[in-house]
């Protein structure tokens, strides 16, 4: 099985009419997710690739029975689309805008959360589960279906580590980006416990970056609870001190949210750590005893 | 966006918040005023007070001295260019308060302490039981449970007002777009709680909703500073020691390959990342700024597209290399949407491309030694 998503996963698409939307609405039916329908305010009966638009969320939900919704809605009207889909029952919600004002995030989160909605992101590129469902913007032909689950914050960094496993032959159950920060709907650690869950994930690939201490709640839990191999690599330990790089999040404040800091925790915790992409792929075969 | 400390307290008295009375004194400008007196230099950066930027006087001779003393000073690179005068106020205790958010845990956040005035990251490490955090929901703001629970913990003999002075910075939060709302200390004093200084950052995404009352901080900020405002585009561009122009498509890889030079003995000129989200115009523009640094001897660029469209990368690069007549060596390591298309470009233009990160790292690392230069 895949994690977050499933063969029967059906989504709608917010913003659907849009440059980003409908492109990536494109590559999503391209790889073959079930894209039902989709949402722009205004354009109810339009088509976007044979997919039909509605005003509301609630309109597509009882004309289509989407249960997971993707966003591309501009930054500023991102908390009405998001709030309404989670009104509306949608049990799965990626955020891919960057940008949305940090109070509507957490207005986002903190309305999700009592209803039981997962949001992933926001600024994520999504989800891959190979050969199943794509909610995001991974290219479909760097990853094959396999046993490596991967978790990620950067989106490009979850596409890099999926195309080396790819050309040596190593497929993922499922590659989850979480954005970049500073505020996540999703953390390394939910996701870490959702592979360790997944009869069909066997090693669990954590990549992870400078700033904050996510990965260092990650690694605490995995030292718990987890008993599954983790392969970690952590970008930025050549990074400068005090510095944004990229990611709001991605930044080393003193002595704290530096690479070593993160390296130290999770190898103290039994994850193998890698430093290269090279060293990544290496590592999974011999944990999958390739 | 971070506030001064005058700016923070402007904004404290607009949501009731009592603050010292007070002027800003501007580098030319002459100081006349009751002592005694506190001056307090107006920079972005913390750690005044270790620095000597918060001085305490009782005379005009003093105030005379000390002024012509703290527009002499630079803290952190930031020259001092003004001065907050404040009245000194007789407190019997001082606490620390600020809102701010848990971003693993996606919840805004009230922390408290006793202790005011202290360094409050070293505090939470050392003595962590001084401190309270209390989470609540954005939505329905903090209950008064957490109110009175933070009075409580503090234990301040005015839990009303202490509790209701929460309830404004958490207002001020919302409605000013705001990231951290800070007072460290609030001084407890005969006549009520009066925030002694005030750190404000607020949230650059936000900016579009109050826009006129952002230029206002703006216009303050470049008076004082003497420097523009960072441009808000979508381009991080952090300059670094080394030879190497860098840019990349994604803050992940792009911190990978920094990594990987480093590990192959070479050095990063810069970091220079465009976003997921980039266009042809977006990544000329990226070029133009990495090779102006005169230190760079090659160009390594990194793209991995999902959201981006290697076409459009293409595109932008071979039209940035014709017209500009790059002389540099450029290595392009491209992948991802529209891969066959962009590849297609970059041939007919006869420039190469690496499809794997390594090797291109390896080969914009020799290339590099090869031009020789540091």
């Amino acid at each position: 099985m895949s994690i977050l998503v499933n063969e029967t996963t059906r989504v709608l698409v917010q913003g659907i009419t849009g440059k980003s939307g409908s492109l990536q609405t494109k590559s999503l039916l391209d790889f073959g997710t079930k894209v039902v329908a989709g949402v722009t305010p205004g354009k109810a009966g339009h088509e976007v690739y044979g997919v039909p638009v509605f005003d509301f969320v609630a309109d597509a939900l009882r004309a289509t029975d989407a249960d997971a919704a993707i966003s591309f809605v501009p930054p500023l009207a991102a908390r009405s689309a998001a709030l309404e889909a989670i009104e509306c029952g949608i049990k799965l919600l990626v955020l891919t805008m960057e940008g949305i004002p940090k109070n509507d995030v957490l207005n986002i989160l903190n309305y999700a959360a009592p209803r039981g909605v997962r949001v992933l992101g926001p600024g994520t590129a999504g989800l891959i589960a190979p050969g199943v469902c794509k909610l995001g913007a991974h290219p479909g032909r760097m990853f094959i279906p396999g046993n490596v689950g991967v978790v990620s914050k950067s989106g490009a960094l979850s596409y890099e580590i999926g195309k080396t496993l790819t050309d040596a032959g190593i497929g993922q159950s499922t590659v989850v980006a979480l954005g970049g920060g500073p505020i996540w709907g999703t953390t390394q650690k939910d996701v870490v416990e959702l592979f360790n869950e997944d009869d069909e994930t066997k090693v669990i690939v954590l990549l992870g970056e400078i700033g904050g201490a996510m990965e260092i709640t990650a690694a605490e839990f995995i030292a718990r609870s987890v008993k599954k191999p983790v392969v970690s690599l952590i970008v930025g330990r050549s990074a400068p001190e005090g510095k944004s790089l990229g990611h709001a999040g991605a930044i080393i404040r003193g002595t704290k949210g530096t690479a070593e800091s993160k390296i130290e925790a999770l190898r103290s915790a039994g994850v193998s750590i890698a430093f290269t992409p090279a060293e990544v792929v290496n590592t999974v075969k011999k944990l999958l005893k390739l | 966006m971070k506030l001064y400390e005058f700016q923070g307290k402007e904004l404290l008295r607009k949501f009731g918040v009592k603050i010292p009375d007070g002027i800003l004194c501007e580098k030319d400008g002459i100081l006349i005023y009751g002592s005694p007196v506190i001056l307090k230099a107006q920079v972005l950066s913390g750690g005044r007070g270790k620095a000597g930027a918060v001085v305490s006087c009782n005379s005009q001779g003093e105030e005379d001295a000390a002024l012509t003393r703290l527009f002499e000073m630079t803290l952190k690179g930031e020259p001092v260019n003004a001065v907050l005068v404040e009245e000194r106020v007789e407190l019997s205790r001082e606490y620390y308060l600020s809102v701010t958010f848990d971003g693993e845990a996606g919840t805004p956040l009230l922390i408290v302490s006793g202790a005011g005035g202290v360094e409050i990251e070293e505090t939470a490490d050392k003595h962590p039981d001084r401190i309270l955090k209390l989470p609540f929901d954005s939505v329905l703001g903090p209950l008064d449970c957490h109110l009175e629970r933070a009075a409580k913990f503090v234990g301040t003999p005015r839990p009303r007002e202490f509790a209701d002075l929460l309830s404004r910075l958490w207002r001020l939060w919302c409605e000013a777009g705001a990231l951290l709302v800070e007072i460290n200390p609030l001084a407890e004093t005969p006549n009520g709680f009066v925030a002694l200084d005030a750190k404000i950052e607020l949230d650059d995404d936000a900016e579009p909703r109050d826009r006129a009352f952002r230029a206002v901080l703006q216009k303050q900020q470049r008076e004082i500073s003497g420097r523009e405002s960072a441009q808000s585009d979508t381009i991080t561009y952090v300059p670094l020691e080394g030879n190497i122009g860098l840019i990349s498509d994604g803050a992940g890889t792009g911190m990978l390959t920094l990594d990987l030079l480093r590990d192959r003995g070479g050095r990063a000129a810069d970091f220079c990342e465009m976003g997921g989200l980039t266009s042809p115009e977006i990544i000329y523009s990226a070029m133009d700024r990495v090779v102006a640094d005169p230190k760079v001897r090659s160009l390594l660029i990194v793209l991995i597209g999902g959201f981006n469209r290697m076409d459009e990368m293409a595109e932008g690069i071979v039209r940035f290399v014709a017209e500009r007549k790059l002389k540099i060596p450029l290595i392009v390591r491209l992948c991802g949407t529209m891969e066959e298309e962009g590849k297609k470009i970059m041939k007919s233009a006869d420039l190469p491309i690496y499809d794997d990160l390594e090797k291109a790292v390896e080969a914009a690392v020799a290339q590099a030694a090869m031009t020789g230069g540091n």
